[in-house]
């Protein structure tokens, strides 16, 4: 009840015309950051830190602008990743799947408001569940050691084979040259340096904006310069801007499913935002049966990752305000933003300042609103950059991509990395490889080989640690319900077959 | 067919260069059973498994090469497009964001059917603003190179 | 470097402040002839991580102190715990005198073990040194080591049942103190169990999940953990206690019987060509700042600890260092 009261009190903080304000321009701003390719929240949150000491606003007023902020920017990243089929970050990467061929459709307005809808709906229910949960759920945090951590990779990649769709190998080969990027660099296990040749700008491996940005920014150019040539010059944008009542019912567990697994996802530091969306999008994909059009824009194919990665993004809040560690690097500056008040996040944080914690969980309900009552009637707008004529958009996309990978790693080169991996990129996607599996498996991999070797090297080279606990058994059990339930289901499918021809 | 082939006995070569250069890793001393070198060359043979399966059963090509097919004319605008970029990641720092933006936007807007006036306002125009957005407002510091001297 | 450790300055916010006076006005004011006119500094990390606290903090100190009438602009470049950083400015902008760059224990370590490239110690003009942190060990408050001395017993039985995570790999600054300790105690360091963990957050995380035993981290990751009563820090590896409530408490490994120091320094340099007037500026510059009280309140709130050296003195002292560092590395069979 204390819990209530508290939340109470943070609400009243954050409905105060000032701050719904704030809140306004906080969302406004961050969905402009967000969009620009290679900008995303970590910008954002930054950027913003100062002006709110600039302006002397309250402490509550800027953690409400930063909230903002951080869902505004979340939200932006899904434009660029629907409209130009350019994800500005590994988290917005499924969004593109289905979310482009609708934009291609003449659906981006549709699509927009989908996934507004539904990073609202898993933005609540995360919230809800932070409220309710947060001081419990520090303890599943910390329940996910290497063993653990491991197994989820595991199952995560078994989600993985689940877009394979029809070209089931070229899927695999994809994802293996994704886990074979995660390998260059230095080897956090051992320090030995990996496929670096002797370069030292690759020697903490390639950097994931370098990575996201030459795979899908460039080789989009490239794609939309043989448009230019057989003449088309922009896209068309259909009348309708808003989803109907069917397209809802048609998502609504989707939604609410994936609002619940990002959630769970995104307490986990680290991935937490990128698996979410992963293991939501291929698992509706796996349970969709009727008219399953999941990778042709499929509004079940959007809603799910939008959802999951709203709700992840909220989520990862709880290792931060429980335990005073980043689930993400933008958690990561928000903390700083924190010890700006003088006020250090921890373990002690609910007990300390129990005001600041449900203030800041009451800014995340009032920033889910305002992203809403803001996006929706500027939906129209946002569409129209798809009218904007290919002259003038890619020179500008790749200006700004350019400026992405420059603003977070100050060499050319990068500039020269994402270069080439642009142009593999496009001959990859021009043999048919899908992108998005060499992205997730470079996400993915990482993670996967180090949990592996630090698990192997916490039980001494015994195997037995990676079935040891429950959550391992839990992650086994979704492993194998992974590979069984498609053969179960086409078991099915072949016995009602057999009645039918007598 | 031919140049999936093709793509694809490159790419094993890439591989072999690859499992030659890993098979040298090896950690000082080692702590941990499993080392840096088993999974790389695990992935590499797996990858290359993988590679020699789509030699010998490509699968189908995607849609989207139907209706535009790379002639000889569209792989010579590629190449142009790419040089363009290069020639931008090199002149980024030399010549500072601005000068080498506004040359490199010139060039992309032609390249996509820009005409040369509307190029060369498209160019000035994105130069100008986005270093006023990006290095002013948004605080990500881009290079000036030739123009430091005029004390911006 | 870990991405979690260190947290953001205040300088950014009178940064944007600045900002638009600055762009406007900077051509016609008339500032102190050397000032440098765009001054900037290289964290070689990425955003949030602790070369970005390096800088920040410099930042802020010094448009506080009036030294610079607009703050430094921060340019982010990540790579090998700096080498990148260092390979660029020593190659490409050896006499770019706006230019200060961000380092600390953890790059000069890197740089005696050869993992900077072509260049050594003597390729850039060392400038200051700021402040430093120091390491520690730390165990779960139910853990049954309840001092180090316990610890170095349980190593001694059988090195291999202790689990000791760090947050970097082998031959990083939390491996180094590590072996360090093990030297001490008569312990072979290769026979340790040792997990490499990806940052401070990670190893929090694991320690206080019961997934290691042991933690090989720096005092200020673990000090919050260590208030809310979950976590208890063995020893810490300065030369005295350190100043503090709950700091203070906490024993070193010298006055425990085991002669380890381990400060994690953290300063700034400049390139090789930057000319001796330019390079005084700075110097005298942060010769201000560190005597300064303000600036000591600052450096504290950033959880760091006095350590203040500027030109030939730092110059000598990190040259000694690197060469300090190379011997143990050598010792210690990283390097031949």
């Amino acid at each position: 009840m204390e819990t209530l009261g508290y939340l109470g009190q943070g609400f009243g903080v954050a409905t105060t015309p000032l701050n719904l304000f704030t809140a306004l321009c906080g969302t406004l701003i961050g969905t402009v950051v967000g969009l620009l390719p290679g900008l995303g929240p970590i910008n954002g949150v930054a950027l913003l830190i100062p002006i709110a000491f600039a302006l002397g606003l309250p402490p509550e007023t800027s953690l409400i602008l930063l909230a903002a902020v951080y869902l505004g920017c979340e939200y932006g990243g899904r434009i660029s990743s629907i409209l130009l089929n350019i994800p500005g970050e590994a988290s917005a990467v499924m969004t593109a799947l289905d979310g482009h061929p609708l934009a291609r459709q003449g659906k981006g307005g549709i699509a927009l408001s989908i996934s507004a809808a539904g990073s609202f709906t898993g933005g609540l229910i995360a919230t809800i569940g932070v409220t309710i949960f947060a001081p419990l759920l520090a303890k599943w945090a910390v329940a996910f050691g290497p063993a653990e951590y491991f197994v989820m990779m595991v199952f995560a990649i078994t989600c993985l084979a689940g877009m394979a769709g029809n070209k089931p190998m070229k899927t695999a080969v994809a994802s293996l040259i994704g886990l074979l990027l995660a390998c260059v660099g230095i080897d956090a296990n051992s320090g030995v340096y990996r496929f670096t040749f002797g370069s030292l700008g690759l020697a903490d491996g390639i950097q994931f904006v370098v990575l996201v940005l030459g795979l899908f920014s460039i080789s989009e150019i490239l794609v939309l310069l043989e448009r230019t040539y057989y003449g088309q010059s922009a896209l068309k944008t259909s009348g309708r801007m808003m989803f109907n009542m069917k397209e809802a019912m048609l998502v609504k567990w989707t939604v609410l499913r994936s609002g619940v697994v990002g959630f769970f996802m995104g307490i986990l530091p680290g991935a937490g935002a990128t698996m979410a969306s992963a293991v939501a999008y291929m698992s509706e994909k796996r349970m969709a049966t009727k008219d399953n059009r999941f990778g042709n824009g499929d509004l079940r194919g959007l809603a799910a990752p939008e959802t999951a990665n709203s709700a992840a993004a909220c989520g990862s809040m709880v290792p931060m305000l429980t335990l005073g560690v980043p689930g993400s690097g933008t958690t990561a500056v928000m903390l700083g933003a924190l010890t700006l008040y003088n006020i250090t996040p921890g373990p002690m944080l609910f007990q300390t300042d129990p005001q600041l914690v449900w203030g800041l969980i009451a800014s995340l309900f009032i920033a889910n609103v305002m992203l809403v009552v803001m996006n929706i009637p500027l939906i129209r707008v946002f569409t129209k950059i798809l009218a904007v004529p290919y002259w003038a958009l890619v020179p500008g996309i790749a200006i700004v991509t350019a400026i992405g990978v420059y603003g977070v790693h100050a060499t050319t080169f990068d500039l020269f990395l994402m270069i080439v991996i642009g142009v593999v990129g496009y001959i990859l996607r021009k043999f048919d490889f899908p992108l998005s599996a060499v992205l997730l498996g470079f996400i993915l991999g990482g993670i996967m080989e180090q949990n592996l070797r630090r698990a192997l090297s916490i039980s001494n080279g015994e195997l037995s640690i990676l079935w040891s606990s429950p959550i391992t058994w839990g992650g086994w059990a979704l492993v194998v319900l992974m590979l069984v339930l498609p053969m179960y289901r086409g078991w099915r499918r072949r016995r009602a077959a057999v009645p039918a021809n007598p | 067919m031919i140049y999936q082939r093709l793509f694809l006995v490159a790419l094993l070569v890439v591989y072999a260069v690859l499992a030659y250069a890993a098979t040298t890793y090896e950690a000082p001393f080692s702590y941990e059973p499993v080392g840096p070198r088993a999974f790389p060359l695990l992935l590499l043979i797996l990858l290359a498994a993988g590679t020699v399966y789509l030699m010998i059963r490509p699968g189908q090509m995607a849609e989207e090469n139907a209706d535009t097919p790379l002639t000889g004319q569209v792989l010579g605008r590629l190449v142009l497009c790419v040089l363009a970029l290069a020639l931008f990641a090199f002149f980024f720092e030399k010549l500072g964001f601005i000068v080498s933006a506004f040359l490199f936007a010139i060039a992309m807007c032609r390249l996509y059917n820009g005409g040369w006036v509307t190029s060369v306002i498209t160019g000035a125009v994105m130069s100008v603003a986005f270093y006023m957005l990006f290095d002013r407002v948004l605080d990500v510091p881009l290079p000036l190179g030739v123009l430091s001297g005029l004390g911006v | 470097m870990t991405m979690t450790r260190r947290t953001f300055g205040k300088g950014r916010m009178a940064a944007v402040a600045l900002m638009g006076a600055l762009s406007l006005g900077a051509a016609v004011q008339a500032m102190a002839a050397e000032e440098p006119r765009r001054p900037e500094c290289i964290a070689p990390a990425a955003p949030g991580g602790g070369f970005d606290l390096t800088c920040k903090l410099a930042q802020s100190a010094l448009v506080q102190e009036n030294i610079l009438s607009s703050p430094m602009r921060v340019t982010y470049m990540p790579g090998g715990v700096g080498a990148v950083a260092y390979n660029t400015v020593v190659a490409q902008r050896p006499s770019d005198a706006n230019a200060i760059v961000a380092w600390s224990s953890g790059s000069l370590l890197n740089l005696s073990q050869g993992k900077f490239g072509r260049f050594d110690e003597s390729a850039v003009r060392w400038l200051a040194a700021v402040g430093t942190s120091y390491g520690a060990v730390a165990v779960r408050a139910d853990s049954p080591y309840k001092n180090l001395d316990d610890l170095v017993q349980a190593l001694r039985k059988d090195p291999s049942k202790v689990v000791i995570g760090a947050g970097g790999s082998v031959g990083g600054q939390d491996w180094m103190q590590t072996a360090l300790l093990a030297k001490a105690a008569g312990i072979d360091p290769q026979k340790m169990r040792y997990v490499a963990m990806e940052g401070g957050g990670e190893l929090a995380t694991s320690l206080l999940g019961g997934h290691i035993q042991v933690a090989s981290t720096d005092i200020a990751d673990s000090v919050p953990h260590v208030e809310s009563g979950d976590m208890r820090i063995l020893a810490v590896f300065s030369e005295e206690r350190l100043p503090g409530d709950v700091t203070g408490e906490i024993p070193t490994a010298i006055e425990q019987g085991y002669d380890v120091e381990w400060p994690v320094i953290r300063g700034f340099y400049v390139g090789p060509e930057v000319s001796d007037e330019a390079y005084n500026w700075w110097k005298d510059a942060f010769d201000k700042l560190l005597a300064s009280e303000d600036f000591a309140q600052l450096r504290e709130s950033r959880e760091l600890y006095p350590f203040s050296m500027t030109g030939d003195e730092l110059n000598d002292y990190v040259t000694k260092r690197v060469g300090e560092y190379r011997e143990l590395a050598g010792q210690f069979g990283l390097i031949q």
